[in-house]
């Protein structure tokens, strides 16, 4: 039983839940109804109408409307079986069911119809009256107390007590169930409880994108990115005998894609599945899980867990054979633990918790806290919000304390989003907290969720119902809050621009954490705004907002302000606007505005504000100006003492004539001066300001700036013919260059059956090693293993895999016997990179030799351990088909040097290519036949160039170059540069063949234009004007060295390796193309792949 | 069942895992028994020794200092001039003769290391054998490994275990073991680097265990992304450049560079050492079959 709420009162007689709002009724024996809010747990009313004992009270379902006193119940059915007086009976919520208790001490339960009602079964128990019964509105239960001072929780499909709940002192007298929730409150002799009978929250785990939990008697993941949500595994159910022992707590190993199941079934224990890879398991076979007691039971590394024994207080560490791998003792009495990194330990006691290394056996940080119930870490581990009923802890990894937020809703679940603030739920809000202790509510919500991940706007959560559920929230408050706590002030300026945040409570905040400045933006009531202003110091805003306001005391406070700021200009227009002409006119002084000063004199004088005019003439030294005044205002004494002391003797002499005799007598002996106030230093203008940056605020957002445009770099050094028009070069690269290479099907027998027959050969092991001590026993140490490299060696017949191997003599004669190679100096690099790519070095024990690891090739997960496949080497047919590319791409620019070398690096590469199935075989031949036809013909473009002087065999050789087989593009600028040449040389005929064969490959518009008018003019003018070794009616191949025409019919002998065809002569010379080969030789082929040896 | 804490735990765990400088920063452990404080001592030292600080062990260990850190010194001598190996070589052998001082686990392992770089692997084995204490079993396992031997590996592996199945040198030996033996096993050795690299300060011997793993499994770029950030670390470490020159070729990009910065750092490596006798190799049979 979870006890949720509990009130001190009179006996309780009648009980009713408000079916919307967390409010129940409790009438009492004293006749005083009481209105109690369970959540709150305070008290919202009492009504004292009645003067005696409140049997029964009764929310109406819709209107705030309840009713007390007497039942007028309707009787229907009459029920007889029991032996004594039926104190209570209750419906069914669906079902044609009633149950009734009565002082037999026996509760019944009775089927009815429309008529009648007959008994079913009788539940014994209670040792007294049974006051009170009914079924349970979300499970299939029956609730009962009794004067016995119990409760009693029956099945009520097999009629037998499940669990019983007994108090000291107190006898029941009423029960009553929530409509909708899972609540139950009961009535006693001095209060009444609000209770639930089985927590309600599911065990969950999260790990990266998904969440596994339980629901029913499934163990149940749900993907957060697809929202999709999968039964797993069928779980143990349960003890269905008893109630509240479903899962409570729930970890997950993702690499061993494990669960741990804890719960409270024989005072602790927990359960071991390992989800099956393959398969969710469709059938309902439950799993034989490995088993323990403990208190709880937590994953604390991959394929480690731990176990809280509490008996002993220590930890046993298992592996997931649920053997005991390690024993630990934990240093305080634990009455928990939770994860807290890998082999670390979140260990909790009543008032404290703390983080224990596993390894290190040390306690790493220790915390006081209240009693936790849950702990949930940031997905860095960096920071852990610990989870109590009434308050949250924020702590960072060391459980160095951040801040604690309490709550007087019990706080339910939580988790971090990716910003570092933690979200979290009580039973009635979504709320945030951010990591300096502000918190605030997010949203409300109706029941309670448990959070289990937040993905930016997305909360979500598992519902009481097991279900998932994600809501979605406006993350803008707190983000603008945390933008603000962090000083990403653009964040905060584009959020201001972006969205809704005004209001009282956002300014109050930012007022209060000193950004009024911010809080600026926010504000339309001018005086708000003004206050702000002077707050942040920002005059000119102040300044706007006053003269919106335009009050007294307004223009006197941006007065104080811009004074203190040394504003000057600003001072004196407040002071202008408030006519304060005192303040105005020792401003003047003080800043030394003597003209100023002075119109502020005659206005005085205007004003007849004698006092006003006085000082400012003494502010301005003008004796005559005083005297005048003093004259004007009758005190012709003064008057007459002030000019007699400045020695102004004829005014002095006047105002004695006035005065007749009574003219003061000035004291002797005394020297006078003039007291005129010192100049200011600085005259006049505002005070110097430190030049400072424009806050974000004031000048806003920079426009970001213009993206640079990218140049875009042409092929700019084209070296087409001289005549040709290359205007289409990149059209043509961009266009039909297209080698459709298939790659599929390369893995197609990967298996490497050839190499599994035969297991790593290892000599029997006669001297097993013993582990003992005694070194005096004799030993001996084994015969060393054969390396791997060997093994390559011994098994192929490849000769990459000889040359990764290092065996380079052997590599070397296989490539002679397949494909006649004799000069291997081009290979000389290849070989060293094949061999020095066949290991890898691995660190292993600190200054001692590191080992090297050969590389196999054709790795695959479920490879078995211990059985050697062949190297996995450098080359590789891809990196070829990436080079051919980039050799046509260098064609078609006209780098035919760069081409060459690109197209020779391929044909030297192939003899060391090594690929997998029949099918690539092919395509690796393929692959010598195009680029040896690409070898020959740059390399007959070269030659021609270098024939300046030599007319002929330049035609010649553009000619052949017609005739190598390369790519339609590359065919149609040969054709063009041939035709130009012949046109200008006058071959006229050749030239129009040259045409005509342009014109059948496509040509870009503008060539073809070319072509026609070519062929137009050799019609006029059939002839050659030089006569070439080219006859293009006779097929005819080009001899690989000598470059002239082997027609069709003449003896020619071929390169083994690269086909090329070269004059009877060149026979035992290396190939002139492949440059490796001998002409002529016998050889047995290329060899390139285990799928031709099997 | 131990419960007091195991103090130098953080100490043996960096110099395990390659941070030895860490290792040497973190050394002042308080209150050590004087059983402790050797042991502390002998691991700074050898720290130093696997920075290549040679000459600093040998000037501060005096002939006044316990066995062990003696017996580490001995291994600074030798890894620091080659022209004396003889001598210290023979210096070690007597040690080992002498009763008193024969058995003890620190002097046996530098005699095993030793012999290891002399690749005579038996008598490695003749110190070594025995065992008794984590360092040696796993030592045992490094030369069985170096001997292809993984059958006896294995088996001392399993004493290990028996021992202490989380010890670091534990899982450091198994993931050897297993990328020696491949397969499947592979990725057991990729997971517990992932687990060291999780828990503690990043090294380049995590980070090159990693790299070495997925290049077993044919993952050459993200073997790469490893290496570099294990250059980013340390721009020398011998073990850092050679994978990257590895890998790199494999990847079909230019290892040159790698080489060149190998060969300076170190001329002695195992894949300079490769490329070299490669060459030879070539011209040799180029003279037999050419």
């Amino acid at each position: 039983m979870l006890t949720k709420f509990e009130t001190k009162s009179n006996r309780v007689k009648g009980l009713s839940f408000h079916s919307k709002r967390p409010w129940i009724l409790a009438s009492l024996h004293s006749g005083v109804i009481q209105l109690w809010d369970y959540r709150m747990g305070t008290l919202i009313d009492r009504f004292d109408e009645h003067d005696g004992p409140v049997r029964g009270v009764h929310f109406h379902k819709s209107q705030p409307l309840f009713v007390s006193g007497g039942d007028d119940y309707k009787i229907k059915y009459v029920l007889e079986g029991h032996d004594r007086g039926v104190n209570w009976a209750s419906f069914h919520p669906t079902l044609p069911l009633i149950v009734s208790g009565a002082d037999d001490r026996q509760i019944k339960i009775w089927r009815m119809n429309d008529s009648k009602a007959w008994e079913v079964d009788t539940l014994r128990g209670h040792m007294n009256n049974v006051s009170s019964v009914l079924f349970h509105s979300r499970k299939d239960i029956i609730v009962s107390n009794s004067e016995d001072k119990s409760i009693r929780v029956w099945d009520a499909t097999k009629r037998t007590g499940l669990q019983t709940f007994r108090r000291e002192h107190d006898r029941f007298w009423i029960l009553c169930c929530h409509p909708e929730m899972n609540l139950l409150a009961a009535g006693h002799d001095s209060g009444m409880i609000v209770f639930k009978l089985e927590r309600e929250r599911p065990a969950f785990s999260v790990s990266n994108d998904s969440v596994y939990y339980v629901k029913d008697c499934f163990l149940r993941f749900y993907e957060y990115s697809t929202q999709k949500d999968t039964q797993i595994i069928p779980i143990r159910r349960l003890g269905s005998a008893t109630l509240n022992q479903g899962p409570r707590t729930l970890s997950y190993s993702p690499t061993e894609n494990a669960v741990l199941i804890c719960s409270e079934v024989d005072g602790g224990s927990y359960e071991l599945y390992i989800i099956p890879k393959d398969s969710f398991s469709k059938g309902d076979t439950v799993q034989e899980a490995k088993r323990g007691v403990g208190g709880s039971a937590v994953f604390v590394a991959r394929n480690r867990f731990a176990v809280l024994e509490k008996s002993t207080n220590q930890v046993l560490v298992k592996n997931l054979k649920n053997e005991i791998v390690k024993k630990s003792a934990l240093p305080i009495v634990t009455d928990a633990i939770f994860y807290a990194g890998t082999g670390n330990l979140l260990c909790k006691a009543e008032d404290r918790v703390i983080i224990f290394d596993l390894q290190q056996r040390m306690v790493l940080g220790d915390l006081q806290t209240s009693f936790i119930r849950y702990v949930v870490w940031s997905n860095d581990m960096e920071s852990v919000a610990l989870l109590s009923k009434h308050s949250i802890i924020i702590a960072d990894k060391r459980l160095v304390h951040r801040c604690t937020l309490h709550e007087t809703i019990r706080v339910k679940s939580g988790s971090w989003d990716d910003n570092g603030v933690f979200i979290y739920t009580t039973l009635t809000h979504i709320k945030y907290c951010l990591p300096n202790g502000d918190c605030g509510i997010i949203k409300t919500l109706d029941v309670p969720v448990y959070i289990t991940k937040i993905f930016g706007n997305n909360v979500f959560c598992l519902d009481r119902d097991g279900k998932n559920r994600s809501i979605v929230i406006d993350a803008t408050e707190y983000l603008f809050k945390l933008s603000l706590l962090r000083k990403r002030y653009d964040h905060v300026m584009s959020m201001i621009r972006n969205s809704e945040l005004c209001g009282q409570a956002m300014i109050a905040y930012l007022q209060q954490k000193g950004f009024p400045e911010v809080a600026l933006h926010f504000v339309k009531d001018e005086r708000t705004r003004f206050n702000l202003a002077l707050e942040s110091g920002n005059i000119q805003i102040a300044v706007a907002s006053a003269k919106e306001i335009d009050e007294k005391d307004h223009w006197y406070k941006l007065g104080v302000e811009a004074l203190r700021q040394g504003n000057s200009g600003i001072v004196e227009y407040a002071y202008q606007r408030t006519k304060n002409f005192e303040r105005l006119s020792f401003l003047y002084l003080i800043t030394g505005n003597l003209d100023k000063l002075s119109k502020m004199m005659k206005i005085a004088e205007v004003k007849n504000d004698v006092m006003g005019q006085f000082h400012n003439a003494l502010y301005l030294g003008d004796v005559q100006e005083r005297i005048k005044i003093l004259e004007n205002a009758g005190q012709l004494p003064l008057a007459y003492v002030t000019a007699k002391t400045h020695g102004l003797n004829d005014i002095a002499e006047d105002l004695a004539a006035k005065l007749n005799d009574n003219v003061p007598i000035l004291p002797s002996g005394r020297s006078r001066s003039l007291l005129v106030p010192p100049t200011p230093v600085l005259c006049g203008g505002d005070w110097p300001l430190l030049r400072v940056m424009k806050g974000i605020f004031e000048g806003g957002l920079d426009n970001v700036g213009k993206g640079a445009e990218e140049e875009y770099e042409d092929a700019a050094d084209a070296d087409w013919g001289e005549d040709l028009d290359i205007v289409d070069v990149e059209k043509i690269q961009n266009g039909d260059i297209s080698l459709v290479l298939e790659n599929g099907e390369e893995n197609e027998e990967n298996e490497e059956g050839g190499w599994d027959l035969e297991d790593l050969e290892l000599p029997p092991d006669v001297e097993t090693p013993k582990a003992t001590t005694a070194r005096s026993s004799v030993f001996v140490a084994p015969t060393p293993g054969m390396p791997v490299n060997q093994i390559w060696v011994q098994r192929s017949s490849l000769a990459a895999e000889h040359a990764a191997a290092g065996n380079f003599d052997t590599a070397m004669r296989l490539l002679n016997r397949q494909l006649g190679i004799k000069n291997f100096t081009p290979l000389k690099s290849l070989f060293i990179d094949l061999n020095m790519g066949s290991h890898t070095h691995l660190p292993a024990f600190p200054s001692s030799p590191i080992i090297s690891l050969a590389i196999e090739r054709g790795w695959s997960e479920s490879a078995s351990p211990n059985v050697r496949t062949p190297p996995a080497l450098v080359f590789n047919f891809s990196q070829l088909e990436d080079k051919l590319k980039a050799g046509y791409k260098a064609t078609t620019a006209g780098k035919f040097t760069e081409a060459l070398r690109i197209f020779m690096s391929i044909l030297h590469t192939i003899p060391l290519i090594v690929v997998e199935s029949r099918r690539e075989v092919d395509e690796v031949k393929e692959l010598v036949i195009i680029v040896k036809e690409y070898v020959l013909g740059l390399k007959m473009e070269l030659k021609r160039r270098e024939f300046k002087d030599n007319p002929v065999r330049q035609l010649e050789l553009a000619a052949y170059f017609t005739h190598c087989n390369l790519q339609p593009p590359h065919l149609r600028l040969a054709l063009m540069n041939a035709m130009s040449l012949c046109f200008k040389a006058g071959n006229l005929i050749t030239a129009s063949n040259f045409a005509r064969r342009l014109l059948e490959a496509n040509p870009a518009e503008n060539h073809g234009q070319k072509a026609r008018s070519v062929i137009q003019a050799a019609e006029r003018n059939m002839r050659d004007s030089t006569q070439l070794n080219y006859d293009f009616r006779n097929p005819f191949v080009v001899c690989g060295a000598s470059y002239v025409p082997i027609y069709r019919g003449q003896k020619d002998v071929l390169c083994p390796y690269c086909t090329s065809h070269f004059v009877v002569s060149q026979e035992g010379q290396i190939c002139a193309v492949c440059d490796l080969s001998v002409v002529g030789s016998d050889a047995s082929g290329l060899l390139c792949s285990p799928a031709q040896i099997r | 069942m131990a419960t007091a804490p195991d103090v130098l735990f953080n100490l043996r765990n960096n110099f395990y895992l390659g941070a030895y400088q860490a290792a040497i920063n973190n050394n002042d452990v308080p209150n050590l028994s004087e059983e402790d404080a050797i042991e502390r001592d002998c691991l700074v030292y050898r720290s130093y020794i696997a920075l290549g600080s040679y000459q600093l062990v040998i000037n501060e260990v005096d002939s006044s200092a316990a066995t062990p850190l003696q017996a580490v010194k001995l291994l600074a001598l030798y890894l620091f001039s080659p022209d004396s190996k003889e001598n210290t070589i023979s210096s070690i052998r007597e040690w080992l003769g002498d009763a008193a001082i024969g058995n003890n686990p620190i002097l046996r392992l530098i005699a095993g290391t030793i012999f290891m770089h002399e690749q005579d692997y038996n008598e490695a084995l003749k110190y070594t054998n025995a065992g008794g204490t984590m360092e040696l079993y796993a030592l045992n396992v490094h030369i069985f490994l170096k001997m292809n031997r993984s059958d006896y590996a294995e088996k001392q592996l399993r004493v290990m275990q028996q021992i202490d199945e989380d010890h670091t040198l534990t899982q450091l030996a198994t993931a050897w073991l297993n990328l020696a033996v491949g397969g499947s096993k592979i990725q057991e050795a990729y997971l517990i680097f992932q687990d060291f690299s999780e828990k503690y300060q990043m090294t380049s011997l995590i980070l090159n265990g990693k790299a070495v793993c997925c290049m077993h499994m044919g993952n050459f770029d993200e073997a790469e992304s490893f290496l570099l950030e294990a250059l980013n670390k340390d721009a020398k470490d011998q073990e850092t450049l050679a994978n990257l020159v590895v890998c790199s070729l494999h990847l079909g990009k230019p290892s040159a560079r790698f080489l060149s910065q190998l060969k300076l750092s170190d001329p002695e490596h195992v894949l300079v050492k490769r490329g070299l006798t490669a060459e030879e190799n070539f011209d040799r049979a180029m003279q037999t079959v050419g």
